[in-house]
């Protein structure tokens, strides 16, 4: 996968979503493979590995000040909507589920997003 | 309910029955409440404008999301605008003596006519009625504003309804709601049936009464006494602090049934 250097698990995001799975959301995220997939898969999407796509979405000064980037968050949430549309055969949860992978690696990393109801 | 209940119940309610509509008399109550009010000046500080979403269309509604309250404001049914009416200190003369009228003010306390007509009005109330210093105005319209707010919320907790204070974005409403300028813009209360459970995770933390309240000056706690504590939890007032050992997984079930993320 060319946007990805090394195995996608060993990046400082990846494993900071994973960390946030299991302490907050009290989700384990060996019990769910597909979430890494679809990562890989929007990682491809965007031709950014995860660590990238975190960054995307914030403003860094002199390497420490950091604010998430309104207009990086919006590009990045537009990107997900089209990530999660891409698969017209899915069902509605199922699409709904490739998005909100992505967010949730996004909202674990820091980046405040929301979904709207998907129902 | 009884009233140490329903405080004790109260919580930040974030998932909401969205497709449930709320009963307009339910509304009305929690209206009631604020208008009871305590207010300074016998003012009505507060002033709310109720708005039921599915009245809004699809642009609008959008445009009042923030990047915090956006879900809240989608799955809340009905939400209620609520402003300090930074110009209620007019008419407080006329309101002063009302209260004399009707034995709320008395000449026990020192209160006359007089006193309203010859000092209080032109001395006190009339400046700022006329906005010549609006720190004070602020202060006192948004504190008494907040306790009206506090009232409808209980009350709606004592309905069954779930409540969310929240921000909002004054803008794309303005038009709509056509509040005079003198409104200044509070929160969004956000109403409709808890689509958690009610315990919704269990009562937040908060800090120790030690922490916050003194006795006789500052520094010196005001000790809280552990009988009433346990009167208050027999009462459930104070009830399971947060968080229940199945609040995650009630979360899951929350993102699963409305298409979150975790």
């Amino acid at each position: 996968m060319d946007s990805l250097k090394r195995p996608i698990e060993e990046y400082d995001s990846v494993k900071t979503w994973f960390e946030g799975l299991r302490v907050q959301s009290g989700v384990d995220p060996a019990g769910d493979p597909s979430r890494l997939k679809l990562l890989e898969e929007f990682c491809t999407f965007t031709g950014l590995d995860p660590d990238q796509v975190v960054a995307a979405c914030l403003l860094i000064k002199d390497g420490r000040e950091t604010k998430i980037s309104i207009k990086g968050r919006r590009a990045m949430a537009e990107k997900i909507a089209e990530f999660q549309a891409q698969r017209s055969d899915a069902s509605p949860g199922e699409r709904a589920r490739r998005g909100n992978a992505i967010r949730s690696f996004l909202i674990h990393n820091g980046i405040l997003l929301q979904s709207g109801m998907q129902i | 309910m009884e009233y140490k209940e329903v405080v004790g119940r109260r919580r930040s309610i974030r998932y909401f029955q969205s497709w449930r509509p709320v009963e307009r008399e339910k509304i009305q109550i929690m209206l009631e409440a604020a208008r009871l009010a305590s207010c300074a000046v016998n003012a009505s500080f507060l002033k709310a404008i109720v708005v039921f979403r599915d009245d809004l269309d699809r642009d609008t509604l959008d445009a009042l999301k923030t990047p915090v309250s956006a879900l809240n404001i989608e799955l809340a049914p009905v939400h209620i605008y609520t402003f300090a009416d930074m110009s209620a200190y007019r008419g407080a003369q006329p309101r002063l003596k009302q209260l004399i009228d009707v034995g709320a003010l008395t000449a026990t306390h020192g209160w006359s006519y007089k006193f309203v007509d010859e000092f209080v009005w032109p001395n006190l109330l009339k400046p700022l009625s006329e906005g010549s210093n609006q720190a004070p105005v602020a202060a006192a319209a948004g504190c008494d504003a907040g306790i009206a707010i506090c009232q409808a919320m209980l009350a709606a907790v004592d309905e069954g309804l779930g409540v969310c204070l929240s921000g909002f974005v004054y803008e794309p409403l303005k038009k709509i709601l056509n509040a005079p300028e003198q409104w200044l813009p509070l929160w969004v209360l956000l109403v409709g049936y808890p689509a958690e459970s009610w315990e919704a995770g269990g009562q937040r933390p908060r800090p120790p009464l030690e922490e916050s309240f003194f006795e006789g000056r500052y520094g010196k706690p005001f000790k809280a006494d552990p009988k009433v504590t346990e009167q208050l939890k027999a009462a459930k007032m104070i009830q399971r602090p947060a968080p229940l050992p199945w609040r995650k997984q009630e979360i899951q079930a929350l993102a699963r049934m409305f298409g979150l993320p975790e």
